[in-house]
């Protein structure tokens, strides 16, 4: 390829990229195959959500850590529930309270010290397992709800800045 | 390729208000959200990063996913196709990456002092990971090297395919247990659960972060355009100089046929 032949005239530039011309047939199949794509990706994704079902959730409730206790065993999984008042105890390597769920009550005895927002009536997460009656934890995670409250909602600004 | 290389005076004008519309409602948030607005009864002083989390999230979900979903569609349907709904949908994913990350690493931020742990593998936090993972790819497919055409349609369709996981990001809180709370403000029957100044501030944290969003798309997608001008232009350069090579008896003409240079 010594000598090229000039091109007797520049084509235009916006054919760039542009398909040739197709049958209407061979346009029928090929929306046809982008209809049975869209079918099969919808249908995995409806079977797939379907199917996983409980794996995804996060954290057994106390309730239902209690209706399926003997299956769970000593095997370590996240259990919520509500801290009850009144039963959060200090102890050297960490804190025991009590998680509530709306039916069952389990005693945690936690390792550790739990994070700031820990404190009576919140929910939370514990990471641990069944030690006979009582769920033996080394993690507090809360679990604070989307509710926002104003803390002093009585409270007033006043002119000079002072809140009272 | 037609000459739109600038703005329309009035176009400009009404996307440079909207970007200072966008920052200065962006201190106004700051300003009320860390100084007027009064600690939460649980969380305290912890509450104000719900004037900054949930409106990158909203942008980040809705506004750029919805828009870069839009433009793909737009040009993948035959009747509409055109180089513009690429291009929107190329501009509204990559402001959207920045957005997603920014929702990440807020979150991450608000989860180590409520919850304690920086991170959570719950189903809300894993599939926005999945988004952000999505995104990223998108913007790599956008790289490579292709004609223009298959290279829109590839990428609309990828589109397409990573918006399956937008529902899935919104409804994860319904569907399974998960650490992250609930919708405060899009919940099932629709009523807030916020309350006075604070849920005034959220809402103009909102429309604060929409009008940012609406501004850094409109600056993208110019540039977008202009990148678009100056490939056709140095392109058409290029074939015209080696036109030029094959007839060397015929006179080069250098103003004429030759569009003006284009800076790099």
């Amino acid at each position: 390829m010594t000598e090229v032949e000039a091109p007797p005239a520049h084509p235009p530039a916006s054919a760039r990229g542009t398909v040739p011309p197709v049958s209407a047939l061979a346009k029928r199949r090929r929306r046809l195959r982008y209809l049975v794509l869209a079918v099969v990706l919808v249908g995995a994704i409806a079977f797939l959500i379907s199917r996983i079902g409980g794996s995804l959730d996060y954290f057994e409730t106390v309730d239902q850590a209690m209706a399926q206790k003997a299956k769970l065993g000593g095997q370590t999984f996240r259990l919520e529930g509500l801290v009850v008042p009144g039963s959060v105890r200090r102890t050297v390597d960490g804190v025991d309270f009590v998680a509530a769920g709306t039916k069952h009550r389990v005693p945690v005895e936690n390792t550790g010290n739990p994070p700031q927002l820990f404190q009576p009536d919140i929910p939370v997460v514990v990471v641990g397992h069944f030690s006979g009656g009582t769920f033996v934890s080394n993690q507090i995670i809360v679990d604070h709800t989307a509710t926002y409250i104003e803390e002093h909602p009585a409270r007033v600004r006043a002119p000079n800045g002072t809140v009272r | 390729m037609s000459a739109v290389t600038t703005w329309s005076a009035r176009r400009a004008w009404v996307v440079r208000a909207t970007g200072l519309a966008g920052v200065v409602g962006m201190a106004f948030t700051v300003w009320l959200g860390l100084w007027i607005t009064p600690p939460d009864k649980v969380q305290g002083n912890l509450v104000r990063l719900v004037y900054l989390h949930p409106p990158v999230a909203w942008v980040a979900l809705y506004l750029a996913f919805g828009l870069a979903v839009l433009g793909s569609l737009l040009w993948l349907w035959p009747r509409t196709r055109n180089d513009s709904w690429d291009r929107l949908a190329g501009a509204a994913m990559e402001v959207g990456v920045v957005f997603t990350a920014l929702t990440l690493v807020t979150g991450s931020l608000w989860g180590r002092p409520t919850w304690g742990v920086w991170w959570a593998w719950d189903a809300r936090l894993t599939s926005t990971a999945l988004l952000l993972v999505l995104q990223l790819g998108y913007l790599a497919l956008r790289r490579v090297a292709s004609e223009p055409e298959p290279r829109a349609r590839r990428c609309a369709i990828g589109a397409v395919i990573a918006a399956v996981d937008v529902p899935i990001v919104h409804f994860s809180v319904d569907w399974w247990r998960t650490l992250h709370q609930g919708a405060t403000v899009l919940n099932a029957n629709l009523s807030p659960t916020i309350h006075g100044a604070m849920a005034w501030t959220l809402l103009l944290g909102f429309v604060s972060m929409t009008l940012v969003f609406a501004w850094m798309v409109s600056v993208r997608y110019r540039i977008a355009t202009l990148a678009d001008v100056a490939a056709d232009r140095s392109m058409q350069q290029a074939l015209a100089e080696r036109w030029a090579e094959g007839m060397p008896e015929a006179p080069v003409e250098e103003e004429g046929g030759v569009p003006a240079g284009v800076g790099p």
